[in-house]
């Protein structure tokens, strides 16, 4: 799907949809002035991890390392790596107000210790007609499962490597406008579309303003994702999810001083996900399950560039393609052994599919190749403990079991402590 | 290139299939019944909606009658039921908050959204009593608005139906008087059967409860609760709890009561300790019933007690 000229009209036709329907058929009737939803309601959500590495093993998976995943460790403060001790993990302040029954506004802010990020700022209709409603604003792409999900809401401490190594340490995360419809439907079904500006750091959409070609204007990303639940009773849940998207633009560039190199072109990927839980009906989740698994495929097709600098400027010539395949997944399950305590399992790998872009050196010339590299692996164990509603401590030791560039595979032991509290009026969880 | 040839093809193909599918599901036969179609949260307020709806309403309750109504994930048959809803019956004041704000959210339906007549929120109707939650530490959720727990209070519940009846007649216009019609009767009903139980209970009765969901059986048993099972709401009972409550309640007389889906050892404790007899019942009817669902539990509710 190249980038058409359609694309600012039917933006603007959105926005336009989403301002002036609900408008038009404005609240004619209102209820009790004491329902207390139409407030702002404040959350503050505040973590602390304890970390400890156990054993070394290698930093980063082969294939997702320096090569096309450009800028993952380059300076970016906010990266989720922990040093040895205590940390400040995620924390979050979340605030979420409605305008009437027409919009909910959200903003979510991110910080640590050192950084405030503004993870979603957006908008969301409300009274739509038809089933549809539409997002404008910064956030959470719906693609996959875990990628709309905040950490607190996660069963485990770190985000699954396929989604951190395919779109980056926030997931695809970005400024743009999602629509979704639901299915007047038995079974529940979500259809929704997004586009989104891609200006990302890392992962699929990222793009180093270096190259020579000139950055194509947003929105640079189109996502399409599905999600269906039938209704399985009272005791079990279940959805399935398929989701998909195109990247118009994607690129890195790498400078040697008088010479450069870099990579251009365009990407794909697509996804499937499942969720499954199961109620057992008794008290504080005991006998409760929850098993979910992710699969993520990606391709690039890039046009190869070289640079030699002349006159103090870069001057810089095509020099064949590259096609790149990558893929990773997870599953985990948690179960509630006893009240208020959890205990839960994931394994993932990342790669199983790993024809990447590989940096190479050969007479005295830099270039890009595509390689073929092995897969790597995580397994993770986490025993949670929530003595009250709002208050989880998590306990989890994850083995990285990664190879690197050169296929030597080296194994990484890691015990993390977390704790986290969400204080304030905390809002309803999704499915 | 051939590759953006197969792309464009996989495009048309992907497009002509996201088609078929849209308009197969616009052309679903998607209500199929007549009259409104009604989604209560619990099955108490299902039973409400039914009693008055008749064969006018289709009333589908979400939370299962034996699970605690405040921990309920925002299930995507949910989310689908409440998508064709023309009405949204919930109890209110923080019983569902965990979970049905998501699902409203994600129903894509205006009709159903918080001030619009499809959204009936009982707590709106009623005075509520004042919540424990708000005497101890801050721990878990506090209702401020007050204890939503008055699915236990048939004289409550009456004053919810005739609220119920004349918000189902708004939107329903054409069957507004037999909706008023069937909503005084049930009101009736539920005074007349609350005034016969307690009239069979004996006197000056004292119960110890798990949770504060069954405070509300003080407004019309003659019943005085003495304790709690949890040391604090949400917060399941401690060794050190029950050994107070027990030397507490030591050589007095009680029952102990309790939701099925609550953990049995509490009240075990109490019983083997005081030689008080205690009681699983269930706190919402089975989900399918109409008002005589209701009128049973209320009996179940009060034969567990001491009868004249």
């Amino acid at each position: 799907m190249p980038r058409t000229p359609y694309t600012r009209p039917v933006l603007a036709g959105l926005t336009a949809l989403t301002l002036a329907a609900p408008g038009a058929a404005a609240a004619q009737w209102s209820a009790g002035s004491e329902d207390s939803s139409w407030g702002v309601d404040v959350s503050l959500i505040l973590e602390g991890i304890y970390f400890n590495e156990l054993s070394h093993g290698n930093d980063s998976p082969a294939g997702f390392g320096d090569g096309h995943d450009h800028g993952h460790d380059h300076g970016h403060d906010h990266d989720h790596g922990f040093d040895d001790g205590f940390n400040m993990g995620h924390s979050e302040l979340a605030l979420n107000a409605q305008l009437g029954d027409l919009f909910d506004g959200v903003l979510i802010l991110g910080f640590d210790d050192s950084d405030i990020e503004v993870e979603e700022a957006y908008l969301t209709t409300r009274a739509l007609p038809g089933g549809f409603q539409v997002k404008a604003g910064k956030f959470l792409s719906n693609i996959g499962y875990i990628n709309s999900r905040h950490p607190h809401d996660w069963d485990f401490v770190k985000r699954p490597l396929v989604n951190e190594y395919l779109f980056g340490d926030h997931g695809l995360h970005d400024t743009g406008v999602q629509a979704t419809w639901i299915a007047p439907a038995e079974m529940y079904t979500q259809l929704g579309v997004e586009l989104l500006q891609g200006d990302q750091d890392e992962g699929i959409a990222a793009f180093d303003s270096d190259l020579p070609v000139s950055s194509k204007s947003g929105p640079r990303v189109a996502t399409a994702f599905a999600k269906f639940g039938p209704d399985l009773g009272a005791d079990h849940a279940v959805q399935f999810g398929v989701s998909g998207g195109y990247v118009a633009q994607t690129g890195l560039a790498e400078e040697h001083g008088d010479h450069a190199h870099g990579l251009e072109g365009d990407a794909w990927f697509a996804g499937l996900d499942a969720v499954y839980k199961y109620s057992s009906g008794r008290a504080y989740g005991h006998g409760d399950w929850n098993l979910k698994g992710e699969y993520f495929y990606m391709r690039q097709s890039l046009d190869q560039y070289e640079g030699h600098e002349h006159h103090d400027h870069m001057d810089w010539e095509r020099a064949g393609s590259l096609a790149t395949k990558q893929d990773g997944l997870y599953l985990e399950g948690v179960y509630g052994f006893a009240p208020r305590w959890e205990a839960g399992l994931r394994t993932e790998a990342l790669g199983l599919t790993n024809d990447a872009v590989e940096g190479s050196h050969h007479h005295g010339h830099d270039y890009f190749e595509v390689e073929s590299m092995g897969t790597s692996y995580r397994h993770s164990a986490q025993v949670t403990f929530r003595p009250v509603e709002p208050v989880f401590l998590r306990a989890q030791l994850s083995q990285n079991d990664f190879v690197d560039d050169h296929g030597h595979r080296d194994r990484g032991l890691e015990f993390m402590l977390q704790l986290n509290v969400a204080l304030g009026a905390h809002g309803a969880h999704r499915f | 290139m051939s590759w953006r040839k197969t792309r464009i093809r996989i495009t048309r193909t992907l497009a002509t299939l996201a088609s078929v599918v849209f308009l197969a599901l616009l052309l679903l036969p998607s209500q199929a019944a007549a009259g409104l179609n009604i989604v209560a949260t619990t099955s108490t307020l299902g039973a409400l909606a039914r009693e008055i709806g008749g064969d006018e309403a289709e009333v589908r309750v979400l939370a299962p009658p034996d699970r605690d109504a405040h921990y309920l994930d925002a299930r995507p048959s949910f989310m689908a039921a409440l998508r064709r809803a023309d009405m949204l019956l919930e109890i209110g004041a923080g019983l569902e908050e965990g979970w049905l704000p998501a699902a409203q959210r994600g129903a894509n339906n205006r009709a159903i959204n918080s001030g619009q007549p499809g959204h009936f929120r009982s707590a709106d109707m009623i005075e509520l009593r004042r919540s424990i939650t708000l005497d101890g530490p801050n721990m878990g959720h506090v209702h401020e608005e007050g204890n939503p727990h008055f699915n236990a209070d048939p004289l409550r519940m009456a004053q919810i139906a005739t609220a119920l009846g004349e918000r189902m007649g708004q939107l329903s216009p054409d069957h507004a008087a037999a909706f008023m019609e069937r909503a005084e009767r049930a009101a009736d009903r539920l005074r007349n059967h609350a005034e016969t139980l307690a009239e069979k209970v004996a006197p000056d009765q004292r119960i110890v409860v798990y949770h504060e969901d069954l405070d509300y059986l003080e407004e019309w048993l003659p019943v005085e609760i003495v304790g709690y099972l949890e040391p604090a709401p949400g917060i399941p009972p401690t060794a050190r709890h029950l050994r107070s409550l027990v030397s507490d309640l030591e050589g007095t007389e009680g029952t102990i009561l309790y939701a099925e889906f609550q953990p049995p050892r509490g009240a075990e404790f109490l019983e083997r300790n005081l030689g008080w007899s205690s009681h699983a019942v269930p706190l919402d009817p089975p989900a399918d019933s109409s008002l005589d669902g209701y009128l049973d539990l209320m009996t179940t509710w009060a034969q567990t007690l001491p009868q004249r």
